[in-house]
């Protein structure tokens, strides 16, 4: 596909141009992400991977979580809206769907595409490097979309990595 | 977001006196680190984009401190007063980083 992937564009922001199938992908991540990053559900791993500590001693981890808890996870499920909000926007077209973000919504893919590859990781179990090397599970849905978030999220970075040299 | 709720709390930090007095002087000295620490899903870029935006580094100082992540399991990305390095935690973790504040 003709510029498939991300493209940084002149004045700032980013293009990204994805197949609707991929599309469609990503629009199904953001009902599944909130209760997650709610803390209203999912298994243990997911929790702690989400929700790592910041302290050794759980005193003071706990004064921590009761202090920024709240905010932390209030930044995510913005970055999740703002997510959500540009995947109904762009257009569809013999090259694929089509959109633009500008710096900040480029930042909100990050952390939404960031959030939904942890807790895939969390999901599946990888605990070690080594699990990279035999790369996606063509059985498994959610390896697979690991991978591809991967893919995407790279693509984010080397476009927005240029933005940071200035 | 966060920034901001922690400089609406000065005091929470610095309240935390659970130390002996006969060593605050030099207590209170004694700069927290914060530790970034090593995740098997997290991408290299990301790890070093991150550096890049919540701390400044050029390239090759977020680059060198990623790969310390790596290979050593965790770095010290930054140090200073508590109420800081809390601070740099909570941003961390708003950017899906695991890090962590201790003093040596």
């Amino acid at each position: 596909m003709l510029g498939h992937g991300v493209r940084r564009r002149a004045g700032g922001g980013v293009r990204v141009r994805l197949a609707p199938r991929e599309r469609a992908a990503l629009r199904a991540l953001p009902e599944q992400l909130r209760p997650l990053l709610r803390g209203e559900e999912g298994p243990d791993r997911v929790r702690q991977r989400l929700f790592p500590r910041a302290y050794d001693d759980p005193e003071a981890d706990r004064e921590f979580r009761e202090l920024v808890g709240a905010s932390i996870a209030d930044e995510r499920l913005a970055a999740i809206d703002a997510f959500e909000e540009t995947l109904e926007r762009g257009e569809e077209g013999r090259l694929g769907w089509t959109v633009d973000l500008d710096a900040d919504q480029a930042a909100a893919w990050l952390s939404a595409i960031n959030d939904s590859r942890l807790v895939l990781g969390a999901v599946l179990g990888i605990e070690t490097e080594r699990q990279w090397g035999d790369g996606p599970d063509p059985d498994e849905p959610a390896s697979v979309l690991l991978y591809y978030l991967g893919w995407l999220q790279e693509e984010l970075l080397a476009a927005l990595s240029r933005d940071l040299e200035a | 977001m966060t920034r901001e709720l922690l400089a609406a709390a000065p005091g929470i930090a610095p309240e935390r006196t659970d130390r002996p007095t006969s060593d605050e002087v030099t207590d209170r000295d004694r700069p927290w680190n914060v530790l970034v620490w090593n995740d098997p899903v997290t991408l290299m870029s990301y790890v070093v984009y991150v550096l890049r935006k919540l701390f400044g580094h050029d390239e090759v100082t977020a680059t060198k401190l990623m790969l310390q992540v790596h290979h050593e399991g965790k770095a010290v990305v930054a140090s200073g007063p508590r109420e800081k390095a809390e601070l740099d935690v909570a941003r961390l973790h708003a950017h899906g980083l695991q890090a962590t504040l201790q003093r040596d």
